[in-house]
């Protein structure tokens, strides 16, 4: 595992080299610039792309402020814009909590798509067949166990292959997305078909499906988002593991000098991320779709990705991160309406953030380096 | 199986190898030069845009060749100034082009063709032709890395690039002229697809095959003849995928759909352990200022 291991100091910030040591300020003060570069940076990277987006915008011939107007008004003119802005961000966060540990442990979990389809597979199976009969309670909480539990192996399989062969992490999550599509294909297709239906696709979930609050119906898996990112920071601060994670990324021979295989913590983290990302499979059909079918995830996977990495790998940067790209698109898909702008011009701005926000981020801790 | 069965496969075999092949040789130049290439995947389906655009243009696949080489060209100068000039993670900087590309070239078809409308088939180039290309272009970067002083360098800047920076060669200019390489052969790779077999665009239509690239870079051992091994290899089960698809068995098809993908991971296993990468892969080089 190279890419684990050997990979450059940027995404994590690195400790501050304090060459002088005089007593008084420069704890707070080394605190509040490194605050203002952790935020600077993502938040410069969302401008410059706006900025981008706007310029986009008025080739196509229409009036940039006009279209960021109704992509605003999408957004906050109603309560279902709020609805539908949580909802998309639900799966989206609680990936990209996961990926916030593997990525600080510099292991590059790529694949949360693949990780995500068979969550979602193993659940509805698990959801629609032998545990049909069991009480509502039960059967939401053992479909989402189902779901981490596939979603883990999924990402554990790339685990195994890296430690035990030497296979690059990276290159293996990514080629296993291939393969759970290709899976949850023929499950739509063959065991899990509604026999009353043509079309390939799960019976609905019924009493698997979550419930809703509010009269603007929000599932509650949003509420699981919410709790598991404070939850997953608390980890990351003040547990053991939460410190070896962090230590792997920034000296994983540190780890392996004090008897801490970085094959063990790799292993770990990217269990989790799977796992995450396994749960918001089935979240995603139990709470929206209402049943499997093969379009589910219009590239959650990706977009956690950049969500992470926007959110500065903090778990409640994350939420934020998570929401505002949510209701970009959201935004957009109601912006589509009045202008004729495909909603894949967001997904563009989207991938801009990331390079952006990795190229400032390298200029940004350039001085600090020798 | 009878005979006519079986060319048919193996010719099948040979024009799918063709494009995961040239994106394969992209991935190992740029890889002896000690930068990863995470964009590889972006550089294809860049170059398959650009490739089906010009030929749309000019009716001339040859012209779609040139026009992709160039976009991936462009993609791989972007890579370059990220990863060996602003020296960003390259995991992430890569990954980012990668998404990038796919949204970029997604929203370009789109804006271009309409939602609605069927874009039009291009002309297309035959396939012994761009299989002699294949192999001429092997044979080049075979001899140019290891036959000569700048194939040299490039392989040292991967492995020692202190000594080559203490030899005169400046490090950085080398990694940059491998990115751009690496990007011109992945854009020919995207558009050998294009103005190949296929005829047309689709969206997201090299289809992971960039990852596959980047997949028996590692398998080849970052050897050129291996590589070109790696995606014949490819070629096959993508064509025996294809013709299992039209039969009726009792195999799930789906199986065969994940089969290229399946023998990637396999061979990645197999031949995973990274004993020949180069010692820098992925590492910025910073000259030692005391």
């Amino acid at each position: 595992m190279t890419d684990v291991v050997s990979a450059p100091p940027t995404t994590v910030a690195p400790p501050p080299p304090a060459p002088d040591p005089t007593p008084v300020p420069p704890a707070t003060a080394s605190r509040r610039r490194r605050a203002g570069r952790a935020l600077g940076v993502p938040v410069g990277a969302v401008v410059i792309a706006l900025l981008v987006g706007a310029i986009v915008i008025a080739v196509e011939g229409h009036p940039p402020l006009d279209v960021y107007r109704s992509m605003v008004e999408g957004v906050t003119g109603s309560r279902f814009g709020w609805r539908d802005t949580l909802t998309r961000a639900c799966p989206v966060v609680l990936i990209a909590v996961g990926l916030s540990f593997a990525y600080r442990a510099r292991v590059y979990n790529i694949g949360p798509e693949g990780q995500l389809l068979v969550g979602a597979t193993a659940a509805t199976a698990w959801a629609t067949g032998p545990a049909g009969s069991l009480p509502g309670p039960v059967l939401i909480v053992t479909s989402i166990a189902m779901g981490a539990v596939a979603g883990a192996a999924w990402a554990g399989l790339a685990a195994w292959f890296g430690n035990r062969f030497g296979a690059s992490v990276v290159i293996s999550t990514l080629l296993l997305v291939y393969v759970a599509e290709a899976l949850l294909a023929y499950a739509v297709r063959v065991p899990l078909k509604d026999p009353a239906g043509i079309l390939p696709q799960s019976r609905v979930l019924g009493g698997a499906e979550l419930p809703v609050i509010g009269d603007v119906r929000l599932h509650v898996g949003v509420l699981l988002a919410a709790v598991v990112a404070p939850v997953a920071w608390l980890v990351l601060q003040r547990t053991r593991f939460g410190f070896r994670v962090r230590a792997m990324g920034h000296n994983s021979e540190a780890l392996e000098a004090n008897e801490l295989p970085a094959a063990r913590i790799a292993t770990r983290v990217l269990l989790l991320s799977g796992g995450l990302a396994g749960i918001a499979g089935y979240i995603q059909v139990a709470g929206v779709q209402g049943r499997l079918i093969q379009g589910l995830s219009p590239g959650f996977g990706f977009a956690a990705i950049t969500v992470a990495l926007v959110g500065r790998l903090h778990p409640v940067g994350v939420v934020v991160s998570g929401v505002l790209l949510s209701a970009m698109l959201i935004g957009a898909e109601s912006a589509q309406r009045d202008f004729a702008l495909p909603v894949s011009a967001v997904s563009m701005l989207q991938a801009l953030v990331v390079v952006l926000v990795v190229c400032g981020d390298a200029l940004a801790y350039r001085r600090w380096r020798t | 199986m009878d005979a006519v069965l079986t060319v048919a496969t193996l010719s099948a075999a040979l024009r799918l190898a063709v494009p995961v092949a040239l994106a394969a040789l992209g991935g190992l130049v740029n890889e002896r030069a000690g930068v990863l290439n995470l964009a590889l995947e972006g550089m294809m389906i860049s170059g398959a845009l650009g490739g089906y655009l010009a030929t749309n243009e000019t009716g001339s696949p040859w012209v779609g060749l040139v026009a992709g080489a160039a976009a991936g060209a462009l993609v791989g100068l972007v890579l370059s100034l990220a990863v060996v000039h602003v020296k960003a993670n390259q995991m992430v900087a890569g990954l980012g082009i990668t998404l990038l590309c796919t949204a970029a070239t997604t929203y370009l078809f789109r804006t271009i063709f309409g939602i609605g409308t069927v874009p039009p088939r291009i002309e297309r180039i035959g396939m012994d032709a761009l299989v002699l290309l294949t192999i001429a272009l092997f044979a080049l970067a075979w001899f140019v890395l290891t036959r000569t002083t700048l194939g040299l360098a490039l392989t040292a800047a991967g492995d020692a690039p202190v000594a080559v920076d203490a030899l005169g060669y400046r490090v950085d200019r080398l990694r940059t002229g491998a990115t751009v390489v690496s990007g011109v052969l992945a854009g020919l790779g995207g558009a050998a697809l294009v103005c190949g077999p296929l005829g047309l665009f689709l969206e997201n239509v090299t289809h992971g095959r960039g990852w596959v690239a980047l997949a028996l870079v590692v398998f080849a051992r970052w050897r050129p003849w291996a590589c070109l091994a790696g995606a014949l290899l490819f070629g096959l089960c993508d064509a025996l995928q294809l013709r299992l698809q039209g039969q009726a068995t009792a195999v799930p098809y789906e199986l065969f759909l994940a089969l290229p993908y399946l023998i990637t991971l396999a061979a990645l296993v197999v031949r995973g352990r990274a004993s020949r990468a180069p010692l820098a892969l992925g590492e910025p080089f910073q000259r030692a200022t005391t």
